[in-house]
């Protein structure tokens, strides 16, 4: 699948939804006081703006944002599994997560098509450069 | 694709469910309980006094007033290994909640606030 750059109504959906729930969960960490949560809180404020911002660098990367809020999310519900607490704003906050990381992982799917091939593309297209040969690159919105 | 996401549903899942599983209910202690316990009061992210002091042998309520909006609790444990938990307080914002700790041997105890753990006190046990 080739990665595509122009949006559909759908994915202007899911999109909006990805800011929404990175924010909610911003909010609830942000609410929990501490160095940890407050930079945790930080990091998915930073990540809900480069999910949408158009900026050439970001469009270009969009796919690489998208692998690391997933990955930055699913850090965050593991992290929590080992230490706790478990009460009910943690489960709300990691249920956000799950959500989230599930419509992220459709949006890479609709944007970017296999993350395997698209890891592999963006290794040889960096090999290409490194080796100052000529490549093609693509990237989805 | 479907293997990719399916990888992280079942990541996903698994991790809350490890989660809900190791959050074991407190048998209630048996007795009369004590209601003149300390007061353990949360403010600034840290605990006021850091140290207090309940006889051996009893059952005891501790006062815990939440002074902060962030949600703290007493977690009482045997030591600072935080293994072998005595008495989980509920986890609350602004608020004040009493909290039944059972009778203890002598000794000194260790608890901390589960949601910030660089949060400790001490129970002194006499």
């Amino acid at each position: 699948m080739t990665p595509r750059s122009s949006l559909r109504p759908l994915d202007v959906i899911i999109r909006i939804a990805i800011v929404g729930l990175t924010l909610g969960t911003a909010y609830i960490h942000s609410t929990l006081g501490g160095l940890l949560f407050t930079l945790n809180a930080t990091g998915y404020v930073v990540a809900a703006l480069a999910i949408v911002i158009p900026l050439g660098l970001a469009i270009r990367f969009r796919w690489f944002i998208r692998l690391g809020l997933m990955g930055y999310a699913a850090t965050a519900i593991i992290a929590w599994a080992i230490t706790g607490p478990y009460y009910t704003t943690a489960y709300i906050a990691k249920a956000i997560e799950v959500a989230l990381i599930t419509l992220l992982a459709i949006d890479f799917a609709r944007m970017d098509g296999n993350p395997i091939n698209v890891i592999k593309s963006e290794l040889g297209l960096l090999s290409s450069k490194l080796g100052r040969r000529p490549a093609t690159g693509q990237a989805g919105a | 694709m479907k293997r990719f996401l399916l990888t992280f549903g079942l990541v996903a899942v698994a991790a809350i469910s490890a989660a809900c599983s190791t959050a074991a209910a407190q048998p209630a202690p048996s007795g009369p309980v004590d209601p003149n316990g300390p007061t353990i009061v949360a403010k600034d992210m840290a605990f006021a006094p850091a140290t207090v002091e309940i006889a051996a042998g009893k059952n005891v309520t501790i006062h815990f007033d939440n002074q902060d909006s962030a949600p703290h609790n007493v977690a009482i444990y045997k030591d600072a290994s935080a293994s072998e938990k005595i008495s989980v307080g509920e986890i609350v914002s602004s608020k004040k909640v009493d909290q039944v700790v059972p009778a203890l041997a002598a000794g000194t105890y260790f608890f901390r606030c589960d949601v910030h753990t660089n949060m400790t006190g001490s129970i002194v046990v006499k």
